[in-house]
């Protein structure tokens, strides 16, 4: 009994934790619908966006309705938010950033919805995230730079005379790489903490209450407030490490010309 | 390492399925779509300001080609009144002469007819006066000369009579 007790999660009960105790944990089953349990929230999220971007996007008018405003807007604000960062190629990056904001601020804001959870509270869900980041970075800067661009650019700027021209582009290097690599795993775990430590916020302040207000309405404006801001900050972020490669495709270019 | 024990490579794997499913469908319906129609509709709004634009030139330039019409107009207005306010003086003058003219002419007759009436009735006085100092010298005398001399003794006397 000890043992159980200290197993109790931190977090509001959903339909998953409902499904898994209706057929029992200790069951096949029951670890397997445990197990994928942020994966069908995932799913569920991806459904959801899709379902309303096709309704929105079926039957495009020139004088929209309000779904078809309210997507044109979120798209519109996203493509100016991306090329603001990104200048005028920026356009070909929005497509991946803004479907992962969406995508993250959807699955963010599950965890406010009763019986549901925010799968972005798992590790492996924003490393999944960050690992597609990370990989979409690296395919452009090689395909932008060159194989030698990229290394060129691994070993940093400025470059001079003697020590300058070897020994420190090399440790630039080798630091460039800890940096690029530890770039998915401070992405992912930013996220997760915040939505993890939202969801238990929600989870533990649930049963009390303030004068007779309960404090779950405060703790879920700030849950609100948490899930648009790590949405963006992801997204930001993401902006930040293509401009960092394509500022040099820029110099490039210039030094071409 | 503990932190390791939170990861499951399925969970990781099949969120990277999962996301790139959502990338899949969102730019066939929302990147593109959505994007293209964005800047169709600022296309669209650009050239309608355009022609808005274009509109405003054309109505101005018409509203400059009115003015000077107008103004032409009333240049051409204002000739054409000084032109009949002219001609009338010219008119008026003209009747004025000839009214003038006239009068003179009715003037001229009436005197020339005046003169014919004044001398007809004068030889007819004469007639009358010589008539009459013929029949006076008949019964004064009782003798008759011939008509053609009396006559011509009267007349004698008459113009004798005019002359003084």
């Amino acid at each position: 009994m000890a043992v159980e007790a200290t197993e109790v999660r931190h977090e509001l009960p959903n339909l998953v934790s409902f499904l898994a105790d209706i057929i029992g944990r200790k069951t096949r089953l029951g670890e397997q619908i445990y197990l994928w349990e942020n994966i069908l929230f995932s799913l569920i999220a991806v459904f959801v966006i899709s379902l309303i971007v096709y309704l929105a996007s079926r039957k495009q008018k020139m004088i929209p309705g309000r779904l078809q405003n309210a997507i044109e807007l979120v798209v519109g604000g996203l493509d100016d938010f991306v090329c603001g960062i990104l200048g005028r190629n920026g356009r070909r990056y929005t497509p991946f950033i803004g479907t992962l904001f969406i995508y993250i601020i959807f699955m963010n804001l599950f965890g406010i919805i009763p019986f549901m959870k925010s799968p972005t509270s798992s590790w492996s869900t924003t490393l999944g995230l960050a690992i597609c980041v990370f990989i979409y970075v690296q395919y452009t800067a090689f395909k932008e730079l060159g194989f030698l661009g990229y290394l060129d650019h691994m070993m940093g700027r400025p470059r001079g005379i003697l020590a300058f021209s070897v020994f420190v582009p090399v440790m630039m290097f080798i630091l460039h790489i800890v940096s690029e690599l530890v770039r998915p795993i401070s992405l992912s775990l930013r996220l997760r903490s915040n939505i993890w430590g939202d969801d238990m916020l929600l989870s533990v302040l649930a049963g009390f209450g303030l004068g007779g207000v309960p404090l779950l309405v405060f703790s879920t404006l700030l849950a609100i407030l948490a899930g648009v801001v790590q949405a963006v900050v992801f997204s930001l972020l993401t902006t930040i490490y293509f401009a960092l490669v394509l500022t040099h495709e820029e110099e490039a270019q210039v030094n071409k010309s | 390492m503990e932190l390791l024990k939170m990861l499951s490579a399925n969970e990781i794997v099949a969120q990277i399925i999962g996301f790139l499913i959502l990338l899949f469908l969102l730019r066939a319906f929302a990147w593109k779509k959505v994007l293209g129609f964005l800047d169709k509709r600022k296309e669209q709004i650009a050239s309608g300001f355009k022609e808005i634009e274009e509109a405003k030139a054309d109505i101005e330039k018409m509203r400059l080609d009115y003015d000077a019409k107008l103004a032409s107009i009333e240049q051409a207005a204002k000739h054409k009144i000084h032109e009949a306010a002219n001609e009338s003086k010219v008119i008026l003058e003209d009747a004025r002469k000839n009214a003038h003219a006239q009068a003179q002419e009715i003037i001229d007759n009436a005197k020339n007819s005046i003169k014919y009436e004044l001398s007809k009735a004068k030889e007819e006085l004469k007639n009358e006066i010589i008539d009459l100092t013929l029949k006076a010298t008949e019964n004064v005398i009782q003798e008759k000369l011939t008509e053609k001399g009396d006559r011509q003794l009267v007349k004698d006397f008459l113009d004798g009579l005019d002359k003084l």
